[in-house]
């Protein structure tokens, strides 16, 4: 990953103590954030949490109330977004309605006074590296959604910015084109090398696209990691919850390695060196279902709720003993079919390994509940 | 009735069986519709306009209408100073009122858009239309009071010490004209403009300082090319009523604030009607003449294509 090969060059974006408050209301508590050079970094949360606004932070069209912003050890948070190396893709295009997709690739270039020998040549790379060559003379209101959309990118990245700030730019499109679009997104910011930082709040298209990632929550990032370690081991209930799907038991740590216990004392697996009361998080495709006496000594026994076939996966919903909440597992390839058997109301026993359950700090489960 | 069965969708009309007088009956009846405004726009456009035209080629002789053709109306106009000097005055007084008014209008509008949340925009709006509630002449009248020789100006300059006499600069020329007419037509321009920008989707205000641009090119570059038909229809808004204005010219512009409108009123008071006619006339070629060079930036499409 380019990332941290070029640890040694100056990050593309640092954020260092950046707050913004509205009034009364505080849109973003402090945060530290350091994107480095070449990455995909996405920033991801429900709506409300603070993504937007610090995109807007680093594009300069909001002001932080305290803190400072770095692009490339340049500070900028006084800067105005014309004199900003960032260019945005906006969710809503933005496009020029009475320009030509080559005029509206081109404005950039125009307002930085580039020589029209030179700008005519990168106004084709750019549409060229979007596949739109031969729309150049089109209107905007011409294209279909997914080619405008193109057009911001082209428009936005034709100016060689160090950071592509992309706001939610798959937002209004349907599912199969985001699809599509996700790929082709992928594709450019490999071809082009600029760091991306993209907005969303979609889990599956952070998942997918980004090299890296910060989860946010109520104007603070709970998380910033690789995609993997977001999912595999979150450092928040809400992290886990947010990203896949999850279930949660109220648990014990003890002693005894490899084990933690529920409240009534029964033993789940579970890797861990904290001691005292905390939340077990694991994910439904890590929980193996069988017959009780086919199952390790630390299992949970309970009846199945519920079995729903979903085509690539069977998901079976388990009340344990012990578990407030019904427990779901999925099955994928082979194990599907022994899940034809597990019928509702079937006795089975559910486990898992020690290394695939996570223990998440107790306060964190507290302040959500606030 | 093969008609009837491809299309279904099309309801018979009632009564069923089409006869061929039914059929005719029919085709009037689309056209019927137009009638009333066919009436109306005959009898008080069509008609008093074609009066106006042909008084404007006939002569008054000894206070009565003959029916002699000629150009003579048209000739005098142009070859007594005073009128051709009026006719000019007219259109640069209209110009720089439309100008003040709508350079007035346009950044009172930007500001109402972006700055002032959406609920507050409508008392603001409501405040523009405010003054339509009192009569125009009470409007003229208020100004006068301002700009007279005891008016609130005078007053102030006489209170900090800067005059000692009443200054009558501001009554009864051209700037007071150009002045009071800015500020009877400015809820015209800052009603459409605000119309127009309302609808402009900002997020292109933002893509361009994005891209570069500082928000004046902004403004240049991609607001104003897009808001082109509403600034157009505001300058028509304005700029043709003013050419016509007669009462405030006369009120606030005194002997040298004269304007076309009050050499039209003079000469059907003084029973001139043929050559107030011809002067008349000349207005409407003028604002014939804008709409056409205007005509093109009314066109919608070219900045929204389907």
């Amino acid at each position: 990953m380019s990332a941290h090969a070029a640890a040694a060059q100056p990050a593309a974006i640092t954020l260092r103590g950046v707050t913004k408050r509205y009034g009364g209301h505080v849109a973003l508590k402090p945060i530290e954030l350091e994107i480095a050079e070449g990455e995909f970094f996405c920033l991801l949360g429900p709506s409300g949490c603070g993504k937007t606004t610090t995109l807007n932070l680093i594009g300069g069209f909001i002001a932080p109330t305290a803190g400072e912003i770095f692009i490339r050890d340049e500070r900028v948070d006084r800067l105005p977004p014309h004199r900003r190396s960032v260019n945005t893709v906006f969710q809503s295009y933005a496009l020029f309605p009475h320009m030509t997709v080559r005029d509206n690739v081109g404005f950039g270039l125009k307002m930085a006074r580039i020589p029209s020998s030179e700008s005519a040549g990168r106004i084709e790379e750019a549409l060229g590296l979007v596949g739109l060559e031969t729309f150049g003379e089109r209107l905007p209101t011409q294209l279909s959604g997914g080619q405008q959309q193109r057009v911001a990118v082209a428009r936005a990245l034709v100016n060689r910015p160090a950071v592509l700030l992309l706001d939610e730019p798959l937002g209004a499109l349907d599912l199969k084109l985001r699809k599509r679009l996700q790929v082709e997104l992928t594709q450019i910011h490999r071809d082009v090398g600029t760091t991306f930082v993209y907005v969303t709040h979609d889990q599956e298209e952070a998942m997918s696209m980004s090299t890296r990632m910060a989860v946010l929550n109520d104007g603070r990032i709970e998380q910033i990691g690789t995609p993997s370690e977001i999912y595999y081991k979150p450092n928040s209930r809400f992290v886990a919850d947010f990203i896949g799907e999850s279930n949660f038991l109220e648990v014990e740590t003890g002693s005894q390695s490899g084990v933690v216990r529920l409240a009534d004392g029964r033993g789940v697996p579970c890797n861990s060196s904290a001691t005292g009361r905390a939340t077990l998080m694991v994910r439904p495709e890590a929980i193996h279902v069988s017959d009780p006496h086919d199952a390790p000594e630390s299992s949970l026994k309970g009846k199945i709720v519920q079995t729903s076939f979903l085509g690539s996966q069977t998901r079976i919903a388990v009340s344990c003993d012990g578990v407030s909440l019904p427990l779901t597992a999925s099955q994928f390839g082979r194990e599907r079919l022994a899940a034809r058997e597990l019928t509702p109301d079937r006795e089975v026993s559910l486990w898992w390994d020690a290394d695939d359950a996570v223990l998440l700090a107790k306060e964190s489960m507290e302040e959500e509940v606030e | 009735m093969a008609n009837a069965e491809v299309t279904p969708s099309v309801p018979d009309p009632p009564g069923g069986r089409k006869t061929a007088r039914g059929l005719s009956l029919g085709r009037l009846g689309q056209y019927g519709g137009f009638l009333p405004a066919i009436v109306l726009f005959g009898l008080f456009f069509a008609a008093p306009l074609g009066l106006i035209v042909a008084y404007s080629f006939w002569q008054v002789v000894d206070y009565n209408v003959v029916h002699d053709w000629t150009l003579d109306n048209y000739r005098y106009f142009f070859s007594v100073s005073t009128y051709a000097k009026t006719f000019w005055a007219t259109i640069w007084v209209s110009v720089a009122a439309t100008a003040l008014a709508i350079g007035i209008a346009f950044p009172f509008a930007y500001w109402l858009v972006r700055y002032i949340p959406k609920r507050l925009q409508k008392v603001f709006l409501i405040l523009v239309i405010l003054p339509f509630w009192t009569s125009y002449l009470l409007r003229v009248y208020a100004w006068l009071n301002i700009l007279g020789p005891e008016g609130a100006i005078n007053r102030f300059l006489h209170w900090i010490h800067l005059t000692s006499q009443p200054v009558s600069f501001f009554l009864y020329d051209r700037p007071a004209v150009i002045l009071v007419l800015a500020y009877l037509y400015f809820p015209f321009a800052a009603l459409t403009l605000y119309a127009s920008l309302e609808r402009f989707d900002w997020d292109q205000f933002k893509a361009a300082m994005d891209l570069g641009a500082t928000p004046f090119t902004a403004v240049r570059k991609i607001l104003l090319p897009q808001i082109r038909p509403g600034i157009t229809t505001s300058v028509i808004f304005v700029f043709i009523p003013i050419l016509g204005e007669y009462l405030t010219p006369q009120l606030v512009g005194g002997a040298k604030g004269v304007m076309i409108g009050n050499l039209i009123a003079n000469f059907f008071v003084g029973a001139q009607y043929t050559r107030g006619a011809a002067a008349a006339l000349l207005i409407t070629a003028l604002i014939v003449v804008l709409l056409i060079v205007f005509r093109r930036s009314l066109e919608v499409r070219d900045a929204y294509a389907p």
